[in-house]
């Protein structure tokens, strides 16, 4: 039967992963041109993780003169980086729908919303690794240092787990997002919050210990520490090595997609019952 | 024939338009007032009193204690964090006011009114200038409840004298960039830059002369440079006396950014007015 039973969501027919690729594949695009066609929004949340890496910078003085105190700095602020694009692109994607009167539209896709969310966040946290080229071309131009990366390789393992944990993080802030008013007030709540608990310029080990079960469940944390681990020389961290890292990383993005994509089938249905998306 | 519409016209008196003048300042504070109390909701002042200064006075603490460096260098930046914290509802949120216009409709109707316009420009913001310092208030309350600041010696009066003329001169700075706000598509960008760029260039978190020497002259244009030495002063015991030339470069400082906001606007709302560009973003 063809026709749109075909393509009706949550229906999974023929070419059903299909079309949700050809989605994502979509809404990379058009926020990657919404992005280079009015880089506005996202520069906001360049700049925070931008500016306190420079402070980082002038407070680290003259060990930021070595390289591994460089690259600590950068792999920090790469992690801020896409945690901001990522935080303001799961606040905006919904939001941008409700003043660009485009909601309606979004939700009359034959398409779960999690997929078109998806691809947003999925290029919203790409961003953030921006900000860190932007800092290693400073490092590198001001302060003239150079630098290596002991295993390329598991550097861009942990590199690539670590943006897709915080896209799915993304995804799972943008079911609290679609539902609620307080779309502001839980972006700015929770920038800097996750730079201090995910250890992005010091470990987290020097964090108050009530503080280390919210940091322990970020996934970010882990990917950060195996960043770390697989590109700074000698560099000792938490107990846990390199590969137990990547796996708590790996279990931890998982919760959070299968619940990210639960939630959003709820919040969905939820918000297309009550037809209150709009209401803000 | 002589006009008797308009407010402006040489018929009325100079103290009448100071009455007026005044009528318009208090109409714009109150909605400024209104604005904040009764639209914004609840959460917004918890981020912006609470969590927010909380969460950077401690991020940049934990950086230092990451560094090993001595308590006093520690409390250095915490003082400079608790009062740069203001920064969001100073800068910020006014440099935002001509771009909120613009994306409620509101610019046209705000531009034709006949008030007058440095009461209005001046108006609309001051509420924030006792939210600015209620934030700075409540940032060395956490510096020295949360993070350990010893305030045993402290010039209270000159710590609230310096976070009241701060709060205005923070507050200018933020309408010179919603002046800007006024021709570009949005103050937004500008007003993110000018918002986390005071880390790095007004004394918080490491002395001025830290910076390459071409970068000072911009910190010393920036007010809150002298506020939060002026505060570390008085938490340290200085006398009233010995922060007055501090406290007069800034309030200086604070004329001079003021008046150069105001002239922005102006020259842009002419412009505007010519080129019927006003909304255009």
């Amino acid at each position: 039967m063809g026709g749109l039973s075909e393509l009706t969501p949550g229906k999974k027919t023929e070419g059903y992963m299909e079309r949700r690729g050809q989605v994502l594949k979509a809404c990379i695009v058009l926020t990657a041109k919404l992005f280079f066609a009015d880089p506005q929004w996202v520069i906001p949340s360049i700049i925070a993780p931008f500016i306190f890496t420079l402070v980082a910078f002038f407070l680290f003085g003259g060990q930021a003169t070595s390289g591994s105190f460089l690259l600590y700095l950068v792999l920090g602020s790469g992690l801020m980086g896409m945690w901001g694009t990522t935080i303001y692109g799961s606040s905006n994607s919904i939001g941008f729908d409700r003043w660009n009167g485009t909601m309606e539209s979004t939700l009359a896709a034959p398409v779960p919303l999690s997929w078109i969310a998806l691809g947003r966040v999925l290029f919203n946290t790409f961003e953030g690794v921006i900000n860190a080229l932007f800092i290693l071309i400073i490092g590198l131009v001001w302060f003239q240092v150079g630098f290596g990366i002991v295993s390329p390789g598991l550097f861009f393992l942990a590199s690539v787990s670590t943006f897709l944990s915080l896209s799915a993080f993304g995804l799972l802030m943008c079911t609290i997002i679609l539902l609620s008013r307080k779309g502001g007030f839980i972006t700015n709540s929770m920038e800097i919050p996750v730079y201090i608990a995910t250890g992005t310029m010091f470990p987290v080990s020097i964090l108050p210990i009530v503080a280390l079960p919210f940091a322990f469940l970020l996934a970010p944390t882990w990917g950060i520490e195996a960043i770390r681990l697989s590109a700074l020389p000698g560099y000792a961290g938490l107990a846990t090595n390199y590969w137990e890292d990547l796996a708590i990383l790996a279990v931890e993005t998982l919760a959070y997609l299968g619940a990210a994509f639960v939630l959003f089938k709820r919040v969905e249905a939820y918000a297309k019952r009550n037809g209150t998306l709009e209401e803000y | 024939m002589k006009s008797t519409e308009s407010p402006s016209a040489s018929t009325v008196s100079a103290g009448e338009r100071l009455r007026m003048a005044l009528r318009v300042f208090w109409g714009a504070f109150l909605f400024g007032r209104k604005g904040l109390i009764v639209w914004d909701s609840w959460e917004m002042w918890v981020m912006q009193i609470v969590i927010t200064p909380i969460a950077q006075i401690g991020f940049f603490a934990l950086l230092s204690i990451y560094l090993q460096y001595p308590a006093t260098v520690t409390q250095y930046i915490v003082i400079g964090n608790a009062v740069q914290s203001m920064s969001f509802a100073a800068v910020f949120a006014v440099a935002n006011i001509t771009s909120q216009d613009k994306w409620q409709g509101t610019l046209p109707s705000t531009m034709v009114t006949p008030a007058n316009r440095l009461a209005l420009f001046i108006g609309r913001a001051w509420f924030q200038v006792l939210l600015s310092a209620l934030i700075a208030a409540a940032g060395l309350f956490y510096a020295a409840t949360v993070f350990g600041v010893s305030f045993a010696t402290a010039n209270y009066l000159g710590i609230a004298v310096t976070v009241l003329l701060t709060a205005f001169a923070m507050t200018g700075f933020g309408l010179l960039i919603s002046a800007v706000g006024l021709y570009l598509r949005t103050a937004m960008i500008v007003a993110n830059i000018f918002l986390f760029v005071t880390l790095l260039l007004s004394g918080v978190n490491f002395p001025v002369s830290v910076l390459p020497t071409w970068l000072q002259p911009v910190s010393w244009a920036i007010p809150l440079t002298y506020g939060t030495q002026a505060v570390r002063m008085a938490i340290s015991g200085s006398s009233f006396t010995a922060l007055l030339p501090t406290l007069g470069w800034e309030a200086l400082d604070a004329v001079v950014v003021m008046g150069a906001g105001y002239a922005l606007f102006k020259g842009f709302e002419n412009l505007s007015r010519k080129t019927g560009r006003f909304e255009e973003y």
